[in-house]
């Protein structure tokens, strides 16, 4: 299979894990919508939770959301009312990529054999841009900068009248 | 009545857990918390704790180095020891039970699904 297929076939797992996710442990609504490829100069969020993998193969899952929805899944996970941009929602968005990439990588330990994750890294601005270059790793202890001029697959989705993103990198290792 | 330690380095999490076990009717006296395993150590070695839930990937000492650590350390090695974990899989759940930990719950999770796991180690109300 071509990385593209099964960067789709990943796709899926995350549509699918992230409905997981929301059915147990946010209870917001959710509709994914359609996966689609986005260079990363595109990419403007407020909010990213990344959680990198390595293995056969290596890449990262991030978490792109708005502030605002930042406050709304951390209020609903803690059942209470949060209006300020607290380490609790930082902490907050860690966990919910953190049991998006896990459960995904569940599934790709199934078929590609044993993956390590990472710790997951939250990063909290305006408008924040993210751009990997060569040679110049993004986070440290990730792959991040092997990913220049690669796209990534962005699974969308709609919760709350709020629009957020769950992206892929993905690459094969070398031998 | 018992003495829960949860140890994750997420505090989201840990407040999350909590409140699960205590809407659950499992009864609890009192939960300690620790971030990673390092300092679920200490907490063992300073309270007199009676289950222990212990998330995997942490920073400084991982959960499957607590369980092992805890299974080597004389005196406090029968706590029983739950993972609460992103990591799933047979394999890790086996590499679990094989360092030592008497149960496995994977993230996400619904509290009956919760209170299904500690039911065989905390009494119902």
């Amino acid at each position: 299979m071509s990385i593209e297929g099964m960067m789709e076939s990943v796709a899926l797992d995350i549509t699918s894990s992230t409905k997981t996710l929301f059915e147990t442990m946010i209870m917001l609504d959710l509709q994914p919508d359609n996966a689609f490829f986005e260079d990363d100069t595109q990419i403007k969020t407020d909010v990213i939770g990344m959680v990198s993998f390595t293995g056969k193969y290596h890449g990262v899952i991030a978490l792109f959301c708005s502030k605002r929805f930042a406050l709304k899944v951390a209020s609903t996970m803690l059942m209470t009312e949060l209006t300020e941009f607290t380490n609790d929602v930082k902490d907050a968005v860690g966990e919910v990529s953190n049991m998006i990439a896990g459960n995904v990588k569940t599934k790709l330990t199934a078929q590609y054999g044993e993956m390590n994750l990472s710790i997951p890294i939250v990063i909290a601005g305006e408008g924040l841009s993210i751009t990997a270059v060569n040679n110049h790793p993004v986070v440290a202890d990730t792959t991040l900068s092997c990913f220049s001029k690669d796209p990534w697959l962005m699974s969308p989705f709609t919760s709350s009248g709020e629009k957020f993103n769950v992206g892929l990198l993905l690459k094969e290792s070398s031998k | 009545m018992p003495k829960v330690l949860i140890i994750d380095d997420s505090a989201v999490m840990r407040k999350i857990i909590q409140r699960n076990i205590q809407q659950s009717g499992l009864l609890v006296d009192e939960f300690v918390e620790a971030r990673d395993g390092r300092e679920g150590l200490e907490k063992v070695t300073s309270n007199n704790i009676d289950l222990i839930l212990c998330d995997w990937n942490m920073p400084n000492m991982t959960g499957i180095d607590f369980v092992k650590a805890i299974r080597g350390s004389g005196q406090k090695s029968n706590i029983p020891i739950v993972m609460v974990t992103t990591e799933g899989g047979e394999a890790k759940i086996e590499e679990a039970k094989n360092s030592g930990a008497n149960g496995y719950l994977t993230k996400p999770f619904t509290p009956d699904q919760l209170k299904s796991k500690l039911g065989n180690f905390l009494l119902v109300k």
